[in-house]
């Protein structure tokens, strides 16, 4: 017992560790290749190629004036950001990122906590991040601040509804919430073969429900100023920033479990693929922020709504038919 | 066994909660203070702001709310089903069937009525 | 893992099923057909209600537990839907030219109605206090929206606010009772309910009790018993005339069915705990319905007021709790469906939009310019008033030999004093549609002939079952078996 709450300690702080730094590196990733594609160098003075540029920003944040403006609701407004850096870190839990190994005569899985209910766990969790925006927005008593909220909140629920329908497919498949069994089931094939549209559903609803370009409404600056987080400054602000890239991770990793077959692969070491395989998504992300345009409001709630769900209906309907025909 | 499967879940929610109050608390004392009138009225763009943001807004997103709940909790009631999915077999599918069937009767008036539309 | 798929006997609750597909099919060609196509809504309405009625006869004599005995098929329950179809049938016929004139005319409407209906039948048909709860949900949801149908008119909107909270806040009551009762006996079955409380010794768990109590608090508010009333004159006078007719018959009946089920089936053992506080409730009731409705001036908060006094007399026949007693709240449930609806039926009939006519004295003089519709008004009033040969009077004498039978002649007496009393606001329409000059034009008024339809069938209903009572009796007694 001892042992298992040892390990799960170092687990968790390795894990933890090791998010704030992706996050803080994907930071400068986005602004490289941002930089690159628009034919730009982006960071290169902090450290060699600009590698100590998110460090600095760090620093540099912590010693911005805290503002908390009087018209706000003051509890609420402190609570707000950190709600949403909690859930977006502690829904990585379940995310299995390698094979369990033999360290010193114990047996590690490579994931925080093997739990029989992970991906709706996952889910749950993910989706209170929802309150931190709205928390937010709403504290801030500003004009912007609200209706950025608002908007982003019914876009939230709006695509965490055909996100949550389109990995229904996988759980039919596989029979089992636990995001350990999903990855080995797909020990053979990738279950992106079995479900090309749920595959492509979850892909939408992912770069919606983590506010990116095209769909990034919460905070088109022309519009909105900057959406929920105008009155925030400081590490407040910093935590809004950590939390939208956490969840680009964390969503990137289920991605990579629920469809790409997780840390699974030849010849490397399985945390070697599994990384491989997020940052290819965290590319393709910055990737459709460099070439796409935003979409206006309601073309993006009419997506939502009038394509994405019903498709995410029907990608269940015919995984049942054919799971059924075959046997 | 079930409730330890838990345990590094909260451990790591204990590590999370405590980063992020860590971190508000130490920027709110390193960070240098220096108030002014100015700064302390709610951003508009440098306009002086009119009234409090306290104000009511579209009903539209109250709607998308109430949809959001009625086939959120439908997603909800198929997440065991997919999981005892190839058990049920046949049965399993004719039933789903008809159940989705029923609220997509819902959903194509909802349509119908416009709720889905955003001048 | 070993799965165990319920037994599934879709027959079982096939009424509710078939009125359930038509609502959903009248839903979507509600907003998929075109203008003209969905003028025939109210009709396919009715085509479901008949095949439906059909199918409620043909099961007529078999009993069947289904769902993992969450639903009972028994005459008991087939009675009461045959009374909540021939409601809604009749609420449909009255409704369709009302809502034209009004300028109302939504196939939602008749969608909710039809969807009411399955909630109330669901509740005749529940073995289970969960179904209890859900076919009170359903019908109460679908009445909450009924009630505000008339959006542009604050009395119709202020009624289904009211209705809503007040309704809301009682079944938080209910389900409170439920979880009570869940709690003492471990089961919300209500076999398992009665063989928990057939083997307990009796006054043992006060919180079996306590959620008794509550459950009467719950069912009491639906049925509009005293003190838990005090919604019913506002809610009916601001709602659609229709939907008051509806109002005052289907969720009252609905509201029964399952009070009587759980009280005098799963809870019988504890009679004597019961049984004292529904004699209070009871005199209660009819005596302050009664003494009420003889100050209204508008004709629906006396009828609201009335129909307070109905659930007066069917609690003293609950009294009773012997067969002849359940079986005459079945029988008075029947003729109290024909005789009220007829009676709104009338109103309906005789206002139009910007002239409501709901007020008593409109009615004067009205027997010289419509005989017709007068003597039907009239029959109707005689009818709840108890005056024989018809219907009302014939259930009011069940009930109250019942209640002396059973041995409450003092019940018996107050009731029959009560019923003596509400001659008197009754009789007093009547006679201001034939003694009294009028006080102003009459316009013309142009039936439809569904509404011509509706009113036949009440006054042939309210007569048929006044003249001929024994053969209705005997069927309430057959439904009755079940509960025995």
């Amino acid at each position: 017992m001892l042992a298992f709450v040892l390990i799960a300690i170092v687990k968790v702080l390795v894990v933890f560790t090791a998010m704030l730094l992706i996050v803080a590196y994907m930071t400068l990733m986005e602004r490289k290749v941002l930089g690159h594609m628009q034919v730009r160098f982006g960071p290169n003075r902090t450290g060699p190629f600009g590698l100590l540029q998110p460090i600095a920003d760090g620093i540099k944040l912590f010693f911005k004036e805290d503002i908390i403006v009087p018209h706000a609701n003051r509890l609420i407004y402190i609570l707000a950001p950190s709600v949403m850096v909690i859930t977006a870190l502690v829904s990585f839990a379940v995310i299995p990122f390698g094979d369990s190994v033999t360290i010193l005569g114990h047996k590690v899985d490579m994931v925080v906590a093997d739990v029989n209910v992970g991906l709706l766990y996952l889910m749950a969790i993910s989706s209170l991040g929802v309150y931190g925006l709205v928390m937010g927005g709403w504290a801030s008593n500003n004009k912007y601040s609200l209706l950025g909220a608002i908007r982003s909140s019914a876009q939230m629920i709006s695509y965490e509804l055909s996100l949550g329908l389109s990995i229904i497919g996988v759980l039919m498949i596989t029979g089992s919430l636990s995001t350990v069994k999903i990855v080995g089931a797909q020990s053979q094939v990738w279950f992106v073969v079995y479900q090309p549209l749920g595959f492509l559903i979850f892909l939408i609803s992912a770069v919606a429900e983590c506010s990116r370009t095209p769909f990034d409404l919460t905070e088109c600056e022309n519009e909105l100023v900057a959406g929920y987080q105008t009155e925030y400054s400081s590490m407040k602000f910093a935590l809004y920033y950590l939390a939208e890239y956490a969840h680009i991770l964390v969503i990137s990793s289920l991605a990579v479990t629920l469809f790409f077959g997780g840390w699974q692969g030849p010849f490397l070491p399985p945390l070697v693929w599994f990384l491989i395989k997020v940052f290819i998504f965290i590319f393709f992300f910055i990737w459709i922020r460099a070439t796409f345009p935003r979409f206006r409001y309601d073309q993006l709630m009419k997506f939502g709504w009038k394509v994405l769900f019903p498709l995410s209906l029907l990608n269940i309907m015919i995984t049942g038919i054919v799971m059924s025909v075959i046997g | 066994m079930m409730i330890t499967d838990y345990l590094p879940i909260f451990i790591f929610l204990v590590v999370a909660v405590g980063f992020a109050l860590v971190t508000i608390f130490l920027s709110s004392i390193i960070g240098k203070r220096k108030i002014t009138p100015q700064k302390m009225i709610p951003y508009e763009c440098g306009m002086d702001p009119i009234g409090q943001a306290r104000k009511p807004f579209s009903v539209k997103f109250y709607i998308i709310a109430m949809l959001f709940i009625i086939f959120d909790i439908e997603a909800v009631f198929l997440y065991p089903w997919a999981v005892i999915f190839k058990e049920l077999k046949i049965f399993g599918l004719v039933e789903m069937a008809i159940f989705i069937a029923i609220l997509l009767v819902g959903f194509v008036y909802v349509w119908k009525k416009g709720a889905l539309e955003w001048e | 893992m070993n799965l165990v798929i319920p037994e599934i006997n879709w027959s079982a609750i096939g009424p509710e099923l078939t009125l359930s597909i038509t609502a959903m099919v009248l839903l979507l060609l509600s907003v998929v057909a075109s203008p003209t196509a969905r003028r025939a809504i109210p009709y396919l309405s009715l085509l479901g209600i008949a095949f439906a009625l059909l199918l409620c006869i043909s099961l007529w004599g078999k009993s069947a537990y289904a769902f993992n005995r969450m639903v009972v098929l028994d005459n008991y329950a087939l009675f009461f839907k045959i009374i909540f179809l021939i409601t809604t049938a009749l609420t449909v016929l009255m409704s369709i030219r009302y809502l034209k004139e009004q300028g109302y005319e939504h196939g939602e409407y008749y969608v909710l109605i039809l969807f009411a209906a399955v909630g109330m039948m669901f509740m005749a048909s529940a073995a289970d206090l969960i179904i209890v709860f859900l076919g009170l949900e359903t019908f109460s949801l679908a009445i909450y929206v009924l009630a505000g149908f008339f959006r542009a008119q604050p009395k119709s909107i202020e009624s289904s606010l009211k209705y809503f909270l007040l309704g809301a806040f009682s079944t938080g009551f209910l389900l409170y009772g439920i979880a009570l009762i869940y709690g003492a006996t471990g089961t919300t079955n209500l076999k398992g309910i009665y063989e928990f409380v057939s083997k307990a010794p009796a006054l043992t768990d006060p919180l079996l009790l306590i959620g008794m109590g509550l459950l009467i608090v719950g069912f009491g508010f639906k049925v509009a018993s005293v003190p838990f009333h005090m919604w019913t004159p506002d809610v009916y006078e601001g709602a659609p005339t229709s939907i008051t007719a509806f109002m005052s018959v289907g969720p009252k009946a609905a509201g029964f069915a399952a009070f009587l089920r759980v009280f005098l089936y799963a809870l019988s053992p504890l009679q004597t705990d019961w049984i004292w506080i529904l004699w209070v409730l009871a005199v209660l009731t009819m005596t302050l319905g009664n003494v009420v409705a003889i100050a209204q001036k508008n004709i629906k908060r006396m009828l609201a007021y009335s129909s307070i006094a109905h659930a007066g007399y069917i609690l003293v026949a609950m009294v009773a709790a012997d067969e002849l007693g359940t079986a005459s709240v079945l029988y008075y449930m029947l003729a109290y469906a024909f005789m009220n609806l007829g009676a709104f039926g009338v109103i309906i009939l005789f206002g139009r939009k910007g002239e409501e006519n709901v007020n008593i004295s409109d009615y004067s003089g009205m027997a010289a310019k419509y005989p017709l519709l007068a003597a039907v008004m009239a029959i109707f009033m005689f009818s709840l008033a108890g005056i024989p040969p018809t219907a009302g009077f014939v259930g009011k004498f069940y009930i109250f030999s019942a209640a002396v039978k059973a041995g409450y002649i003092g019940l018996a007496i107050i009731g029959v004093l009560n019923s003596a009393l509400s001659v008197y606001f009754y009789l007093r329409i009547t006679v201001m549609m034939y003694m009294r000059s009028p006080e102003k034009e009459f316009a013309k008024l142009e039936p439809s002939p569904a509404m011509v339809i509706a009113l036949i069938i009440a006054v042939f209903g309210t007569l048929q079952i006044g003249i001929t009572p024994s053969h209705y009796l005997n069927l309430a007694k057959q439904s009755i078996l079940a509960l025995m």
